[in-house]
């Protein structure tokens, strides 16, 4: 019995088969204010630790971390000043690291850690320190004063203090020794990592013994002189620790009150140099608490002490060393901090300047200033967490000398460059606003070798720019702004100052000073080869001005915009080039000539700078990207021959970039319909953009694009009515189909999108007019056997692409077919051979050879779940469209069977499809 | 295990005035029972003098030892003769230094530990064991301070002399270089000091065209002994103190203070046949290559590349706190 397709109408099938339609109020992705509020409600208040990412910025919430940031409680200045020492220690050690190198030392200290006994005669320490110049490699010299330390704890834990001591004396020496720059901060932390830990053990120490009383007679006596308070339990802490360690007799030392003044003398005793003393005095700060109310009396006598030590980067550190000691005390005063400060300057003075009254910048003072850098940041730091914390930083700064009047400024505020310049870091941006001028005149005057003028410059640019409102003299700021830095004869420190400077023009929107910025730039740059650190400068403004603009014909009339980008070169240019090509296609279509000859240039200048056939990376892809964007984004209007041209002309001008080619098609293919829709006079003009299109798309490599790509233009001829082209594309799109395996052999293929593009053929068949004089299966032959033989399609896609086929046929045999060209002058299959039996018997038989096919490629699956599902894919598919005889039901049972026998007999699918044929 | 014996006293620091008894007790540690005589505890308070080098000549120094003056000599009985369980027995006592009548609080100078003069109070305790044992002994050092009730209030008000440190005022050859460039040292120094606070002060460099290697305190103690018609004076350093390391910053005001060591010093004493006095010497460094080259012996002692100043310090006895014992 033969095969007979199911007769279908298409209209009334339509109709019963669809579902009713009603309209939204509301786009089911758009999200309102409202909602996002109450979302933001409900977190805040059900208290859960959750922070939705996407939820708007909540006003409620940043008001209270403004109140919290205003308020600061010593607790957490305390934490937030521990955390910068720890990152401040592991700065030191990142930046100055240990090398291998080996150096002399003028230091004996590290050399006998055994000998402890000479120390017991001060006299004799100058003389055997002066005379031992070692040469040392500072790994040994690190592992002995690892050693040392070690000596300390041990020393210390066996109840031998006073060795403990001596030895603290002895690391705390070695911080004395400035001879090798580099190395000092390295020494810096580990010894005072050991003083910390000696403070601590003094501090455990005596609270020990203020808190637990164990001996007898003894100490009740004590008890009943001294009164009740805790405090007094602490000075007895003190009596006991003195018994204990018989200090009095072994060293011939005080029997005086207290262990502190017992630990003082004895250092001073021993080690009569400024330097341990201090330091020591320093590690055991904490312990002032026990025995005196108000610790700012030592503190300021420490603050002088320090001064003591005439090395300037010893005493700096000595200085950062006692901030930090400050902490442990719990004790944050502006005060002392600032008179730390005033005689930092007054140390740095002399070295800044030579006795000439000159200040040269030589390699050793770079070298000292760069060590300095992280204790002064450190300082300033801390400085100002503690007048925030006392909400005093303006007094603060009027005490340090800041907002004097102009007169006095010119001549006696000349503040140590570097100093001013972690002020300016870390002053609260308000602040900076508000004292804008001021601190740009202390700029002006504080013109030294120990930090870049410029630097400062661009600092206080950046700070500005923080700030959310601006001062309302920010004009005659920038003004002054602009004349010192033209007052710096090379491009390059002229770039670095304004370079910072731009955002603020940008935001408040100051025109006329961005045109005499230009102008300068322009005047300087003139006629010069750009360094690559120039370069780098322009790119940063330029990419600033791109950034803050919103259209690129806001830019373009900018005085010598387009004269400076031409004078970069480069990787600089590459970036600047990409933004404004970003920039120009991201605002919809561009149709201004001047600005697509503009971008074209730019993309030339892109294409030209970047290997798009050998290198491929995500660099050359964003650029191909963007490049691609530009030409779909260009837009002639009515020009249409014109913009056919441009394609043309774009085609020739970036042909290694694959992307593009599928863009040039489809801008073509655009510009055909529109011919189309403007009317019948356009035909040849259509014919041309075919043309275009036909030629183009071989070019492109991807199989499954390029077959889309065929099938698109074909629909376009198809739509102009043009067969011959269409039956050429669509020829084209077999033949490319054909030769997949022979061009790709290699390349992995993806079987499923060609598929789904052979089914999209096989729609698109259906339209397509039979040609009487190949055969109307001509190119269904075609198509079955480059499946059949092609290695890409699994059985699965096969039966994929045969259940097409099928349905195709199926179609092509009904009486009335379900759509047609839009183009009135195509006619279909239908009409064309209406009551051709021959015509209908041919697809009837072809059928039923492909039907084989199908069953043979059903049984080649190898996964039982794919088989069975393909199965019943099939079964739907030829139940659909034949008629269901005896063959045809036997045919379908086998197949109901297969799937069955892989899937199961509860599979829904199975019972549904086992419902619909209704066996 | 022998046997020990200690005096433990019943204030750690083992300070006492001398209006007040000394309590404490005598630990005898014993592994067996010890019969014993009369235990006896004896105060002894002397001022030691003897002359050796400084001012004092051949002869003097030959007879070396001058009588001690004794300040108080006594023993009790502080158990009659019995015996002593094994183990550990204490015995407390406490003795009057001074008879309740006598008034005389001068004659009780404060400890001190000199150089050729000592003042020191011992207390002895004796356990003689009849013939056939060696008899037992303990020592122990207390400390007297001045048991006055006019002492003046803590802080005693602060005398301060202010000096000036030039070229000028060096009464000893200086090195060219630092005798034709100048220097102007400033500052001021308390000279009464109390003995429990720190000696205070402050001291500018204001020009210097040698750079400075150091600025150093030194304490010294003036002992003075009559030696039949002669005045025997020993002039000793007891600590030196460095307040600055290097060529400070000129006209930065730099701290003095020194914390003064109890037993190396004691309230200025001018008593007829001895007396104690200190004195503040203020050295500045110069740097100079004949520095190094001369090994350093006595750190006051006038040199080329060194400026001094000597200031007299007067340290008085204040009223304790009450806390401190």
């Amino acid at each position: 019995m033969e095969f007979e397709f199911r007769r279908r109408d298409y209209g009334a099938e339509n109709d019963s088969q669809l579902l009713p339609r009603s309209r939204a109020e509301k786009h089911p992705l758009s999200s309102t204010l409202v909602s996002r509020q109450q979302q933001a409600k409900t977190v805040r208040g059900s208290n859960l630790d959750f922070f939705d990412p996407l939820r708007g910025l909540d006003a409620n919430a940043s008001e209270e971390d403004k109140i919290e940031d205003n308020s600061l409680s010593i607790e957490a200045v305390t934490q937030d000043l521990i955390k910068e020492w720890k990152s401040l220690k592991r700065i030191l050690m990142q930046r100055f690291p240990v090398s291998k190198l080996f150096f002399y030392f003028t230091q004996s200290a590290v050399e006998h850690p055994s000998a402890v006994s000479h120390l017991d005669e001060p006299g004799s320490e100058h003389t055997s320190l002066e005379e031992t110049a070692k040469m040392i490699s500072q790994q040994d010299y690190l592992a002995k004063v690892h050693e040392l330390r070690d000596g300390i704890t041990c020393a210390w834990q066996a109840e031998d203090r006073v060795t403990s001591l001596k030895l603290s004396i002895k690391v705390t020496k070695l911080l004395m020794d400035t001879t090798v720059l580099q190395f000092y901060p390295t020494v810096f932390v580990v010894v005072t990592d050991m003083l910390d830990m000696l403070g601590e053990m003094v501090w455990e120490r005596i609270k020990e013994k203020a808190e637990h009383d164990v001996d007898g007679t003894m100490i009740c006596a004590l008890l009943m002189i001294s009164a009740s308070k805790q405090e007094k339990l602490a000075i007895i802490g003190f009596a006991k620790l003195v018994l204990y360690e018989n200090f009095s007799l072994a060293c011939k030392a005080s029997v005086n009150n207290s262990f502190l003044t017992l630990l003082t003398l004895l250092l001073s005793y021993f080690w009569p140099l400024v330097s341990a003393n201090s330091y020591l005095e320093l590690a055991i700060l904490p312990c002032w608490r026990f025995l005196i109310n108000r610790p700012v009396e030592v503190l300021d006598r420490l603050v002088m002490m320090v001064r003591g030590l005439a090395d300037p980067l010893a005493s700096l550190y000595c200085r950062l060393y006692m901030v930090h000691r400050m902490q442990k005390l719990g004790f944050c005063n502006s005060g002392y901090l600032i008179k730390c400060i005033k005689d930092i300057e007054a140390v740095l003075a002399p070295v800044i300047v030579d006795k000439d009254g000159y200040s040269y910048i030589t390699d050793d003072k770079k070298l000292l200033f760069s060590l300095m850098e992280p204790p002064i940041e450190y300082i300033v730091k801390c400085l100002l967490l503690s007048g925030r914390q006392e909400n005093n930083v303006l007094g603060m700064l009027e005490e340090l000398g800041f907002g004097r009047n102009k007169s006095h400024s010119s001549t006696n505020s000349s503040r140590v460059s570097i100093l001013l310049h972690y002020l300016l870091k870390e002053l609260p941006s308000e602040l900076v606003s508000s004292k804008a001028t001021e601190i740009l005149h202390m700029i002006k005057y504080s013109n030294d070798c120990s930090f870049s003028q410029i630097l400062n410059y661009r600092l206080l640019g950046n700070r500005l720019c923080e700030g959310r409102d601006h001062p309302g003299f920010l004009s005659s700021l920038i003004n002054e702004v602009i004349q010192v830095a033209s007052q710096y004869q090379t491009l390059y420190d002229y770039l670095r100052i304004m370079d910072a400077y731009v955002d603020l023009l940008l935001q408040n929107k100051m025109e006329n000073h961005l045109d005499a910025l230009l102008d300068d730039i322009a005047t300087l740059a003139r006629d010069k080869f750009l360094s690559e650190e120039e370069q780098a400068s322009l790119q940063s403004i330029f990419l600033k001005l791109l950034s803050h603009f919103e259209d690129l014909q806001e830019v373009l009339p900018l005085n010598h915009f387009i004269e400076i980008l031409d004078l970069m070169s480069g990787t600089s240019k590459i970036s600047v080039n990409m933004h404004l090509l970003n920039m120009g296609t991201r605002n919809g279509c561009i149709s201004d000539p001047t600005t697509v000859q503009l971008l074209f240039e730019v993309s030339q200048a892109l294409y030209d700078a970047t290997d798009f056939l050998n290198i491929k990376d995500d660099d050359n892809l964003q650029t191909a990207h963007l490049i691609s964007h530009f030409v779909e984004m260009v837009d002639y209007g009515a020009e249409m021959e014109r913009h056919l041209m441009f394609l043309a002309e774009c085609r020739e001008a970036f042909n290694g970039i694959h992307e593009l080619k599928e863009t040039l098609v489809r801008s073509s293919n655009t510009l055909a319909v529109k011919a189309l829709k403007a009317g019948k006079k356009h035909t040849n003009f259509i014919k041309s953009c075919l043309a275009f299109s036909e030629v183009t798309i071989p070019s492109v490599s991807t199989p499954t694009k390029l077959l889309n790509l065929y099938l698109e233009t074909a629909e376009v001829a198809l739509l102009g009515g043009l067969i011959s082209h269409s039956d050429g594309l669509v020829m084209s799109a077999v033949e490319s189909l054909e030769n997949i395996e022979a061009t790709d052999g290699l390349k992995s293929i993806d079987g499923d999108s060609i598929a789904s593009v052979v089914c999209k053929l096989c729609s698109l068949l259906v339209i397509v007019p039979g040609n009487p004089e190949k055969g109307v299966m001509e190119i269904l032959k075609r198509i079955f056997s480059a499946t059949c033989s092609s290695s890409w399609a699994m059985p699965r896609l096969k039966v994929k692409i045969f259940c097409a086929i099928i349905s195709l046929s199926s179609t092509l045999s009904q009486e009335k077919l379900p759509y047609r060209s839009a183009n009135p002058e195509i006619i279909g299959n239908d009409v064309l051979f209406f009551g051709d039996t021959s015509y209908k018997n041919e697809l009837v038989s072809w059928t039923q050879l492909v039907v084989g096919e199908l069953v043979d490629a059903i049984e080649q699956e190898s996964s039982q779940i794919a088989r069975g599902n393909i199965a019943l894919e099939a079964c739907n598919c030829i139940s659909s469209a034949l008629v269901m005889n005896e063959k045809v039901s036997q045919l379908c049972l086998r197949l109901l069977e297969t799937a069955e026998g892989c899937l199961g007999a509860k599979d829904r699918y199975l019972e549904s499809t086992k419902k619909s044929l209704q066996l | 295990m022998a046997t020990t014996v200690n005096v433990k006293l019943s204030r750690s620091n083992r300070i006492y005035r001398s209006s007040e008894p000394v309590e404490g007790k005598i630990v005898i540690k014993s592994p067996t029972s010890i019969s014993h005589g009369v235990i006896r505890l004896s105060v002894n308070g002397s001022v030691n003098l003897q002359v050796r080098g400084g001012s004092a000549g051949v002869i003097e120094s030959f007879y070396g030892v001058i009588k001690p003056i004794q300040i108080v000599k006594k023993t009790i009985e502080i158990r009659t003769s019995g015996k002593i369980a094994p183990g550990t027995t204490e015995i407390p006592f406490s003795v009057n230094l001074r008879e309740p009548r006598e008034n005389i609080v001068e004659k009780f100078y404060e400890t001190f530990h000199g150089t050729n003069i000592n003042i020191q109070y011992l207390l002895t305790a004796d356990i003689p064991r009849g013939y056939l044992h060696k008899p037992l002994s303990a020592t122990m050092e207390f400390i007297i301070e001045s048991g006055r009730v006019d002492l003046p209030e803590r802080p005693i008000p602060p005398e301060m002399v202010i000096f000036y440190i030039t070229q000028d005022t060096q009464r000893h050859p200086l090195l060219p270089e630092i005798k034709t460039g100048g220097f102007r040292v400033t500052g001021k120094i308390a000279t009464q000091c109390s003995l429990q606070d720190p000696l205070s002060g402050e001291l500018t460099v204001e020009t210097s065209s040698v750079p400075i290697t150091s600025i150093d305190i030194h304490l010294l103690r003036v002992e003075s002994i009559i030696v039949g018609e002669r005045i025997i004076t020993e002039t000793s350093l007891i600590q030196s103190t460095q307040i600055a390391d290097g060529d400070v910053c000129r006209n930065m005001t730099l701290p003095i203070y020194v914390l003064l060591p109890r037993l190396l010093m004691c309230p200025s004493v001018f008593a007829g046949p001895f007396s104690v006095e200190f004195k503040v010497c203020i050295t500045i460094s110069f740097k100079s290559k004949l520095a190094k080259a001369q090994p350093k012996s006595d750190p006051t002692a006038p040199r080329l590349w060194m400026a001094l100043e000597r200031l007299p310090l007067e340290l008085v006895r204040t009223k304790r706190d009450q806390f401190s014992c």
